[in-house]
């Protein structure tokens, strides 16, 4: 199934008088994996959510390929069909299983049980989590729970993954892996991926950066050498 | 794992929070299940109060508080006896907490020989003859550890025990039978009668000599089996009434503790709701998961409850000293009752913590951590 296409034009979101967002404009190309930089309170987490239909744009418009996401009657059943959401903090459900969590959305597709122990067990097999399908989320590790987050995001077959700081409380070699399966999700499933980070050492990993600062978009800034780049 | 697999899973991994809320739904219950059975209890024994044949109609006086308080004259024994299709008629007395040593004992004052006493069944000794004489439920015997030869002591008038009978109804074979002059000259009551039991005629329907009794004596209740025993007295319906007004309050208290703790519980787990919304569940289906959490979670209180409620009825008729008399009848109707409350409880406490979790804001909840 190709991915999404995403159209945002002129978005912005206030809460009250805090204008968060601020006249943003972008498209993403079906299949495009895209980081969302800057730093935080820069609007990323907004963005995120007002493309998957979280929230509502106070003024503007975002088109996930010809749905108008803000002027959804049933949003949920839009993001049930059409977006997985990674978080910066997984939110696995702690009574569960890995197993059980990956399935949380198949259970809200009313996908029969069979069908859905088999897609996630393939899934968590897929971030290499095979052997801890039974294990709670209290008995993973950081990383461990992170890739079980992302099996349970790409449950539902989506054509557009939201991730939300994937990476912010791992370590490097977690970081590194769950950049491995974002990207694999995008080239390999063929589903366009928006990353937000505030490294942007990390958007090297997208095919494309868009920098926002106090909720607009701006050009990205010079990113600094890293030390370990000037030598031989 | 089954979406309910999943409920349960929630509720088992929060065992304190499932345990709290399901003994206050059980609590409830019992409360519910020991008065309905102990109400069941009073109303069977208010209807056994007079041991009515199938021929036999009793009498009390209309809008008495309460059978036992009925008074009737004993001049009415006449013109019963000339009302057409009536056999006989007899006079009872029942006198309640005179013995001092069995104070929740009733005592049964009837004429020597009469239709009412000469159906008892002795297991020792005779059927008194005279005033000074009186007989013995072998319970009230066993009690007080009394024989035919023995004397004892009522109202402080000092009586010849000359019989030990047996009849199978417990507050009767709990209790005594003396004749009626002097249950009369105890209670004060020369003339006057707690009931009038008539015997009907040979081929004399009950339902049209109640009819006839009805329209000939109006400041009389007929009644011919024990189901219309609380219509001889007002206590009776009130205790019918109270009975439902514990359960409405119980279903009230109970329906509010449960919505309070499962309202608690959804503000709590609000992260968890806005991660469903996230994932594609629809707020219905969120609603859906915690009110059968609910549910669930007061059937668990409930089970218990039910148990509680039967242990608690007897508890309760001996705290009130009523064990004599008043023996608790829990019907599976009555624990289908409990259960159907449990539910209830469930559906009504959960409804408003349903509500709140379907309307989580996934964004602003999401955002927040």
């Amino acid at each position: 199934m190709p991915g999404a296409a995403v159209t945002v034009t002129h978005a912005s979101r206030a809460y009250g008088e805090t204008v968060v967002l601020d006249d943003v404009s972008f498209t993403v190309a079906p299949g495009e994996m895209v980081a969302l930089t800057g730093p935080s309170g820069s609007g990323k987490t907004t963005l995120l959510q007002l493309i998957g239909s979280l929230d509502r744009p106070s003024t503007g418009r975002i088109v996930v390929d010809d749905v108008s996401v803000g002027e959804l009657s049933h949003p949920a059943e839009f993001r049930r069909a059409t977006v997985g959401f990674v978080f910066q903090l997984h939110y696995l459900l702690a009574s569960l299983s890995a197993q059980d969590n990956v399935e949380l959305p198949l259970v809200a597709a009313h996908v029969p049980r069979r069908e859905r122990a088999a897609r996630a067990l393939h899934l968590l097999e897929g971030v290499g989590l095979a052997g801890r399908a039974r294990a709670r989320p209290s008995e993973l590790s950081g990383g461990e729970r992170q890739r079980v987050a992302i099996a349970r995001a790409l449950a539902g077959n989506p054509r557009l993954i939201l991730a939300d700081e994937p990476t912010g409380s791992l370590d490097s070699a977690a970081s590194q892996k769950v950049w491995e399966l974002l990207s694999d999700v995008s080239t390999i499933a063929g589903a366009t991926v928006i990353v937000a980070s505030h490294d942007l050492t990390l958007a090297e990993h997208a095919g494309r950066a868009l920098h926002l600062l106090d909720g607009r978009l701006v050009a990205p800034p010079e990113r600094e050498p890293h030390p370990s780049e000037g030598l031989a | 794992m089954t979406t309910l697999g999943q409920t349960l899973a929630s509720l088992v991994g929060r065992p304190g929070r499932t345990l709290l809320t399901a003994l206050g739904t059980a609590l409830g219950i019992a409360t519910i299940v020991a008065l309905l059975a102990v109400v069941g209890g009073v109303r069977h024994s208010a209807g056994n109060l007079v041991n009515l044949g199938p021929s036999e109609l009793g009498l009390f006086q209309a809008d008495a508080a309460d059978p036992t308080t009925s008074i009737l004259s004993t001049n009415l024994i006449a013109k019963l006896e000339h009302t057409p299709g009536i056999a006989s008629a007899s006079p009872l007395i029942l006198l309640i907490g005179d013995l001092p040593k069995a104070p929740g004992s009733i005592v049964f004052g009837a004429p020597p020989g009469d239709f009412l006493t000469g159906g008892l069944v002795f297991s020792s000794g005779r059927a008194y003859t005279s005033g000074e004489e009186i007989v013995l439920g072998d319970t009230l015997a066993r009690e007080l550890h009394a024989a035919p030869g023995q004397t004892l002591t009522l109202a402080h008038r000092h009586l010849r025990v000359v019989g030990i009978y047996h009849n199978g109804i417990g507050y009767q074979d709990a209790g005594a039978c003396l004749p009626l002059a002097t249950a009369q000259a105890i209670s004060g009551r020369q003339g006057e009668a707690t009931s009038i039991v008539v015997r009907l005629a040979a081929a004399t329907r009950p339902a049209a000599a109640r009819h006839a009794i009805a329209k000939d004596f109006p400041g009389l209740t007929v009644i011919s089996d024990a189901d219309q025993a609380t219509r001889a007295g007002v206590s009776g319906q009130l205790i019918s009434q109270f009975g439902l007004v514990i359960v409405v309050l119980a279903l009230v208290i109970g329906g509010i503790g449960v919505a309070n703790t499962m309202l608690m519980a959804v503000i709590e787990r609000r992260s968890e709701f806005a991660l469903l919304s996230a994932v594609g569940f629809s707020g219905p289906q969120i609603a859906g998961r915690v009110l059968v959490e609910s549910i669930l979670t007061t059937i668990i209180g409930a089970a218990i409850g039910l148990l509680l409620g039967v242990i608690g009825a007897q508890l309760l008729v001996d705290a009130l000293g009523a064990k004599s008399f008043v023996a608790p009848q829990v019907t599976a109707w009555d624990l289908g009752r409990g259960l159907l409350v449990g539910v209830l409880l469930g559906v009504l406490g959960g409804l408003y913590p349903a509500w709140r979790a379907a309307h989580v804001s996934p964004a602003r909840v999401l955002a927040q951590q």
